[in-house]
């Protein structure tokens, strides 16, 4: 390295000494230290149960800002945070930034109490209410609903069956909602397989552990997620910039928690099975749920190299709405990286808020 | 860095240059080696576990264990339950049922919160749609002022 600029090279061997430690150091804290995450100024104005609605405090004067404020549903699987992972790597900042009312809704851990939870719950308990208190706290009746993996079911099933309650513009993100192609990745081949039990899972679980869903998830790239992610921080150890976006996402990445049985079971069943939410079959709580009753502005966000929920499984909802407003928009990246990515705040942040902004006053 | 080990050239009398020199150059070589066969394996990884056989494998695992694992999980259940019991100690079902209730108490505080806010919304659009006129003010009311 630096050893030909040296008569002896005994300072550059030093210099070398001293990389390793700092090296040795810098691994030992990112492996065993959370980072800071979740840092944009909020509040908490509703909880339920474990859910609780954040507002971000706005930074643009209230005569600059968009009027229709944007409401973030997550999955149920892992934290939200992901959407405001660490400043300048954020899209709540960006989106606060960019004069945003943002509302994010946290599901939280769910507790054994909770392993009868199902998508029912959610959407018709849940988020209904959320909403309402969305809409009293920003004094608008409309409202945008972007919905994220999972969170993009619930967000469309909500669409579906409460179309005029003020849903103004309706963003899904790698939304997984259509399982015609049973060999699209391998979350469908697994599930569809007769051996898989769901049923067997929950009643031995009651709800579904984080670290099995985990697994699932990285099973699918388990070279990427088991090797290369530690790979890439070792080769990377003396770039802080690198360094710091892994242990953040490291963070978030084993921040894990359990999802509740009932919901599993018919995620995987109802959806990933018997594709009912595509097909027009799905009924909540006793309502079917007609996918051409969706009006609101549709953007749907795909991720071209996502694994988790190819795009073939986002891409058909295009067609099953009533929406004369849609827009797909295909992204490079993979499910998170879409979002979460050093490409997000290049890429897909600017086209979400350029598609909003005019729909949103 | 590369540039500066390019740019000059290592002292031939400088064992530790010459060695940091060939260090280097082989961990750039191993390092190339290693990206290639990780992509490689990471490629066959993919697609092993989108085969067949992988959800077929995978399934029937996690079916025999827990298949195996339930006789335990109801042998330390009730064994747990009887010890709790013993103890007088709330078991796992008892703080369930109190956190239902609590979820039941929950909704229903967020149902009259929601009643509330209604009635308040209410009140205002009443307020707003019936203006109230000033009241002039006369020689009682200033009387009465003054006296309080």
């Amino acid at each position: 390295m630096s050893a030909s600029s040296s008569p002896l090279n005994s300072a550059s061997l030093q210099d070398e000494l001293k990389r390793i430690e700092e090296n040795t150091r810098t691994l030992l804290r990112v492996s065993t230290s959370r980072a800071k995450v979740g840092q944009t100024p909020k509040q908490v104005i509703w909880t339920f149960n474990k859910a609780k609605l954040y507002h971000y405090i706005p930074v643009v004067p209230a005569e600059k800002r968009h009027k229709i404020p944007l409401f973030l549903v997550f999955a149920l699987m892992n934290k939200p945070y992901i959407l405001d992972l660490r400043p300048g790597n954020s899209f709540i900042e960006y989106m606060v930034k960019q004069g945003y009312d943002v509302y994010l809704l946290d599901w939280g851990a769910p507790g054994i109490e909770d392993k009868d939870l199902k998508f029912d719950d959610y959407v018709l308990d849940y988020i209904p209410r959320a909403i309402r208190k969305l809409k009293a706290v920003s004094g608008s009746d409309e409202f945008t609903m972007l919905g994220w993996c999972i969170g993009a079911i619930l967000s469309t099933i909500y669409a579906a069956l409460r179309p005029n309650d003020g849903l103004k513009n309706l963003i899904l993100l790698t939304a997984p909602l259509d399982f015609t192609d049973k060999k699209s990745g391998g979350f469908v081949r697994w599930v569809n397989d007769e051996a898989f039990d769901p049923d067997k899972i929950v009643s031995a679980f009651g709800n579904v552990p984080g670290e099995m869903i985990d697994y699932g998830a990285k099973a699918l790239k388990p070279v990427e997620n088991y090797i290369g992610s530690y790979l890439t921080l070792w080769d990377n150890l003396d770039n802080p910039r690198i360094v710091e976006s892994w242990h953040a996402m490291n963070t978030w990445v084993t921040d894990l928690i359990p999802m509740a049985g009932a919901t599993y079971a018919q995620l995987i069943k109802e959806l990933y099975r018997e594709n009912r939410l595509i097909q027009g079959t799905m009924v909540i709580r006793g309502e079917r749920v007609d996918l051409s009753r969706i009006h609101a502005n549709l953007l749907d966000v795909i991720a071209l190299a996502d694994h988790i929920s190819p795009p073939c499984q986002s891409e058909s909802i295009m067609t099953k709405v009533s929406s004369e407003d849609q827009l797909l928009l295909k992204v490079k990246g993979g499910h998170i990286g879409m979002m979460a990515g050093s490409g997000a705040m290049k890429f897909t942040w600017p086209h979400i808020d350029s598609w909003l902004a005019g729909r949103s006053e | 860095m590369s540039n500066e080990s390019e740019s000059e050239s290592p002292n031939p009398l400088d064992p530790f240059g010459t060695m940091n020199t060939l260090w280097e150059a082989n961990l750039k070589n191993w390092k190339s080696m290693r990206n290639t066969s990780l992509d490689s394996w990471s490629k066959t990884m993919i697609d092993t576990v989108n085969s067949d056989e992988y959800s077929l494998t995978t399934g029937q695992w996690l079916d025999t264990y827990l298949t195996l694992s339930q006789p335990f999980r109801r042998i330390i259940d009730l064994m747990m339950t009887q010890v709790l019991t013993g103890l007088n100690i709330p078991m796992r079902s008892d703080v369930t049922s109190l956190a239902e209730r609590l979820t039941n108490i929950e909704t229903r505080l967020d149902d009259q919160d929601a009643k509330l806010d209604d009635i308040l919304n209410a009140i205002k659009a009443v307020s707003i749609s019936k203006p109230t006129t000033p009241k002039p003010i006369t020689n009682n009311s200033a009387k009465a002022k003054g006296a309080r």
